[in-house]
C-alpha cells in the first residue's frame, strides 16, 4: 500500500468503500455480530467484577456496598505459602504439559499424513478424537479404576513379579500420570489444525522431492515440518499464553490428597477459598494476577517471535 | 436467489436470538421452575391466593436406592399437613452431604439459598452472621415459634446466639454419641481371640486377621478406612495417645501440638506400611469403596459414627453378601490414665439458618414450628404403623424400608431439622427406642450407645465466633485432612521430619491465628463465668 496524502477527498471515499463493502457482505458481518455479542457479554460482561478484589466483599452488600481496602487482599495472598505452592505447581505442570503435550499432536499429525490408506486414516482419526469428548469426571474414573492399588496395572504389575507401585499416592508417579493423562485425551483434538494445514502444502514439492530421491524421512523435514512452521508458533505462542491459567477438572478430579503438594494449583486454590470458604475479594484477586501473569508471557513470548523473525500473532 | 438471502438473514438473526435468549435464561427460568409443584397433590383448591413455595434443604447421601428426595412418603405427608394448613408448597433442594458448606456457599451468593438452610458448621454460620447475610431470628421466634422455642428449650438454643443475637435454630440432639468402633466378632470367634481391648491387642488382632483371613476373603482389609472426613474415623484412636493437660490448653490448642498426638499418627503411619488399612483409602474420596468393602464382608475392623455398622446401607448389603457377619461395637483406645476418653456431642445438632434473601421468613419459623410437634415428629421418625414400625411394648420399632418410604438417613435427621436422633417425648423411651431402632441389631444398638456415652467429653462453644477461624478455617480444614492422609501413607523413615513440617506449615497458615484468639477467647469467657 502506498502512503496517500490524507486529503478529504480520500477520507470520504475511503467512507464510502467500507460502506458499501459493509454493504456487500451484511450476511457475514450480521453473522460476525454472534461472535462479538458472545465475547461482549461473556467475556467483558464480567471484567467489573475485577473490583471485588480491592474491596473487601460482601455478597449480600454487593460491588457498590462493598468497603474499599486498596491492595490489602493482594498483601495478603503475597503471604500465604499455600499461594506460592499453588503457583509454582501450577508453572510446573503447564510446563510439563508444554514439553510433552505440545510436540505429541504434531508427530501423530505427521504419522496421520503418511498413511495413505484413507478409511484406516480416517478410522485412526475418529478413534483419536474421541477422548476428547470424555468428560474429565470420567476419565477420573476411569483413572482410579485402572491405576488404585488393585487395579488392572498393577495387576500386570505384579504379574511380572514386581512390587506394586502406587501410581496415584505418590508424587512423581502422580505427576506422570497427570501429563500422560492430559497428553491421551487431547493428542487426538490437537492434530485437527495441522491436518488442516498439511493439507495446504503444495503436492509438487513431494513430487520433486521424490524424483529428487529423497527419503520420507527427508520430505517430512524439508518440506511438512517447514511448511506447518507458521501454524506451529502461533499455537506455540497462545500455549505460553495459558502458562499460569489451568483447567480446574483436571488436577481436582485426578487429585488427592496424597500429592495435594503438587495438584493443588491455582484454579484449586481460587476454588478452595472462593467457593470454599467464600472469600470472593481472594478468589478474585489470584484470578486476577493469574491473568496479568498470563498477558505478560503472552506478549513476552510474541515479541520474541517477531525477533527471531517469525511472524506472531499481530 | 433474493429468497435465499432473506431467509440466511433469518437465520442469522435467529442465531443471535437463541444466544441472547440462552445468556438470559438462567435468570428466566429459576421462577418457573420453583412454581411447578413437584408434588402430587396440589394444595386446597379453595384458597384464592396462589400457593408460596417453601424452599427447604435436604441433604443428597447419594444411598443405592433412595427415592425422589422431592417427592416421596415424608414430603407427601409435609405437603398433605403443613403446606395444605398454610397455602405452601415446601420445596426440597437438595444438597450433596459431601458438600455441604461449598453447595450453600454458591447458592448464598447466588441468592438462591432455601429459606430453611442449615449447616453443621458453626463457623459458617459466624461468617454469614458477621457479613449480615442470615436473618436475626429473635422475635420471629417470639412471634410464630413458641412451639418450637418450648421444645428445644434455652440450652439447645443457646447454641445458635451470636454475639447475643439468635441468628441459628441447632435442631435438638438427643442421642449424644458420636463414633464408635467395630469389629467382626464372626472372625474373632474364628480365630479364637477376645475383643481387644488396648492399642496393642488390636494391632496383633489386626495382624492376625490379615495373616490369617478369617473371611478367607480376596484382599482382606483388616482396617476399614476412607479419605479423612467422610465418615470413616479413626475412632478415638488420638485421644488414647494424648498426654495430660491442662483445661485449658486442652481446649485452645490445635491437635497437631498435643502431646503424644505425633504417636497417634506414626501409629497409623506403622499400620499403613504393614498393609493393615485400606491401601487407597486417601483416594476413597466419597467412601463408597469403604462402604463396598465392609458390605462385601472384606472388613475386620472399623470406625464411624457410632450406629454405621447398624443402618440400613450397611447392615441389609452385608446380611445378604455374607449371612454370618457380625460387626461388634467394642472400646478399644485406652489412654494413660486406663480410660477410653472420646468426644460426644454437645446437645445441638445441624444449625438452621434462614438467608436475609428470603421472602419466606416467616414461613419457614411456622415450618421448624410446626414440626415440633411431637405427633409431625413421630411420623417423620416412625412413619405409619404397621408399614414403617412396629409397636413393641409401646417403644417403636422401624421397619426397613424400600423405595418411597425408605428413609435416607437415620430416623429421617434430614427431614427433622429441628432434632437429631429419636424423639419420644422422654429419655427414658428415648434410649428403649434406640436399642431397638435396628431391627435384629437391637443388643448391640444400645451395646454400642452405652460404650460410645462413656468416658466423654464434649467440645468447648465459644460464646464469641473467632475471628480468625472465620477467616481461617476452612482452609485449615482442608489442610488437616491432607496432613492427616499424608502422614499416614509417609514413608516410616521420613515421618518425624514430614510431621514437624507440615504442623509448622499448619500453624503459620492461619493455625497460631485462630489458637491466639482461642485462648483469649476462651479466658474472657471463664472470667465472666467466675
Amino acid at each position: 500500500m502506498k502512503a496517500v496524502p490524507e486529503t478529504s477527498v480520500v477520507r470520504t471515499k475511503r467512507k464510502r468503500k467500507l460502506f458499501s463493502s459493509i454493504r456487500r457482505d451484511v450476511l457475514l458481518y450480521v453473522l460476525l455480530l454472534v461472535p462479538l455479542t458472545y465475547i461482549a457479554i461473556f467475556r467483558y460482561g464480567p471484567i467489573y467484577g475485577v473490583l471485588m478484589a480491592f474491596q473487601d466483599y460482601n455478597i449480600f452488600q454487593g460491588i457498590s456496598g462493598s468497603e474499599w481496602v486498596g491492595l490489602d487482599v493482594f498483601q495478603f495472598i503475597f503471604e500465604q505459602k499455600s499461594f506460592y505452592r499453588a503457583l509454582k505447581n501450577t508453572l510446573v505442570l503447564n510446563t510439563l504439559d508444554l514439553v510433552v503435550g505440545f510436540p505429541a499432536p504434531i508427530l501423530l499429525a505427521i504419522l496421520l499424513n503418511e498413511l495413505w490408506h484413507t478409511r484406516f486414516k480416517k478410522l485412526a482419526q475418529s478413534v483419536l478424537y474421541l477422548p476428547h469428548f470424555l468428560s474429565w469426571v470420567i476419565i477420573g474414573g476411569m483413572v482410579y479404576l485402572i491405576f488404585s492399588t488393585g487395579g488392572i496395572a498393577n495387576s500386570l504389575v505384579t504379574s511380572l513379579g514386581l512390587n506394586e507401585i502406587e501410581f496415584l499416592s505418590r508424587k512423581n508417579n502422580w505427576i506422570v500420570l497427570y501429563v500422560l493423562v492430559g497428553v491421551w485425551q487431547n493428542v487426538g483434538w490437537g492434530t485437527i489444525i495441522y491436518l488442516a494445514a498439511l493439507v495446504g502444502i503444495n503436492k509438487e514439492l513431494y513430487e520433486a522431492a521424490a524424483i529428487d530421491g529423497c527419503t520420507r524421512i527427508r520430505k517430512i523435514w524439508h518440506i511438512t515440518l517447514p511448511g506447518i512452521k507458521p501454524t506451529i508458533i502461533i499455537l506455540l505462542i497462545l500455549q505460553i499464553g495459558r502458562m499460569v491459567s489451568i483447567g480446574f477438572d483436571r488436577p481436582y478430579v485426578l487429585g488427592n490428597s496424597l500429592v495435594s503438594e503438587y495438584s493443588d494449583v491455582i484454579s484449586t486454590y481460587v476454588y478452595r477459598i472462593g467457593i470454599g470458604a467464600g472469600d470472593f475479594s481472594q478468589a478474585t484477586a489470584v484470578g486476577l494476577f493469574q491473568s496479568v501473569v498470563g498477558l505478560i508471557f503472552l506478549l513476552t513470548a510474541n515479541y520474541i517471535t517477531k525477533k527471531v523473525g517469525e511472524q506472531g500473532i499481530w | 436467489m433474493k429468497r435465499k438471502s432473506w431467509l440466511s438473514y433469518v437465520l442469522a438473526l435467529s442465531l443471535m436470538m437463541s444466544l441472547l435468549a440462552a445468556c438470559s435464561g438462567n435468570t428466566a427460568n429459576e421462577p418457573q421452575s420453583s412454581n411447578t409443584p413437584q408434588t402430587s397433590d396440589t394444595p386446597s383448591e379453595q384458597s384464592a391466593e396462589p400457593p408460596v413455595t417453601l424452599t427447604v434443604g435436604i441433604f443428597d447421601r447419594g444411598i443405592q436406592g433412595q427415592p425422589d428426595l422431592n417427592n416421596n412418603t415424608w414430603t407427601r405427608y409435609i405437603n398433605e399437613n403443613f403446606g395444605k394448613a398454610n397455602n405452601a408448597i415446601v420445596k426440597f433442594v437438595s444438597i450433596p452431604r459431601s458438600q455441604e458448606v461449598d453447595k450453600l456457599n454458591v447458592l448464598m451468593a447466588a441468592d438462591e439459598a432455601p429459606d430453611v438452610s442449615f449447616t453443621y458448621d458453626g463457623a459458617t454460620v459466624s461468617r454469614y452472621a458477621k457479613i449480615d447475610g442470615i436473618m436475626e431470628l429473635d422475635d420471629l421466634l417470639e412471634e410464630h415459634g413458641q412451639q418450637l422455642k418450648a421444645y428445644l428449650g434455652e440450652t439447645v438454643l443457646a447454641y445458635g446466639v451470636y454475639n447475643g443475637k439468635q441468628m441459628a435454630i441447632p435442631a435438638k440432639r438427643t442421642a449424644l454419641a458420636w463414633n464408635g468402633l467395630f469389629i467382626r466378632k464372626d472372625w474373632l470367634d474364628k480365630l479364637g481371640l477376645p475383643a481387644p481391648t488396648n492399642q496393642e491387642e488390636l494391632y496383633n488382632t489386626l495382624v492376625a486377621f490379615r495373616d490369617q483371613n478369617p473371611g478367607g476373603v480376596d484382599g482382606v482389609i483388616p482396617w476399614g478406612v476412607a479419605a479423612t472426613g467422610m465418615n470413616y474415623t479413626f475412632g478415638n484412636l488420638a485421644e488414647s495417645f494424648w498426654e495430660e493437660q491442662t483445661e485449658e490448653e486442652f481446649v485452645t490448642i490445635p491437635g497437631w501440638l498435643r502431646p503424644g498426638n505425633k504417636d497417634y499418627l506414626r501409629f497409623l503411619n506403622k499400620l499403613y506400611n504393614e498393609k493393615l488399612i485400606s491401601p487407597d483409602f486417601a483416594l476413597d474420596k466419597t467412601a463408597q469403596q469403604a462402604d463396598a468393602d465392609v458390605t462385601n464382608g472384606k472388613v475386620g475392623f472399623f470406625g464411624a459414627n457410632w450406629d454405621y455398622a447398624l443402618r440400613q446401607h450397611i447392615s441389609e448389603p452385608l446380611k445378604a453378601n455374607v449371612p454370618e457377619a457380625e460387626f461388634l461395637p467394642i472400646d478399644t483406645f485406652k489412654n494413660y490414665e486406663g480410660k477410653y476418653k472420646k468426644v460426644a456431642y454437645n446437645e445441638n445438632g445441624i444449625n438452621v439458618i434462614i438467608p436475609k434473601s428470603s421472602k419466606n421468613a416467616e414461613l419457614a419459623i411456622k415450618y421448624l414450628n410446626w414440626m415440633a410437634d411431637p405427633e409431625v415428629l413421630f411420623f417423620l421418625q416412625f412413619g405409619e404403623e404397621g408399614i414403617n414400625h412396629e409397636m413393641v411394648d409401646g417403644i417403636p420399632q422401624a421397619v426397613n424400608q424400600t423405595g418411597d418410604n425408605m428413609q435416607t438417613s437415620y430416623l429421617n435427621l434430614d427431614y427433622t431439622l429441628v432434632v437429631n436422633g429419636v424423639e419420644l417425648g422422654d429419655e427414658e423411651k428415648n434410649v428403649k427406642a434406640l436399642a431397638i431402632s435396628a431391627p435384629g441389631l437391637e443388643g448391640l444398638a444400645e451395646l454400642s450407645y452405652k460404650i460410645n456415652t462413656t468416658d466423654t467429653y464434649t467440645h468447648y462453644f465459644y460464646e464469641t465466633p473467632n475471628e480468625a477461624s472465620i477467616k481461617f478455617g476452612k482452609t485449615l480444614g482442608d489442610l488437616n485432612k491432607q496432613m492427616t492422609d499424608r502422614l499416614i501413607v509417609a514413608k516410616p523413615a521420613e515421618f518425624d521430619s514430614l510431621y514437624d513440617q507440615l504442623v509448622a506449615e499448619y500453624m503459620e497458615a492461619g493455625g497460631q491465628a485462630v489458637m491466639e484468639e482461642n485462648i483469649k477467647l476462651y479466658q474472657a469467657q471463664e472470667q465472666s463465668k467466675s
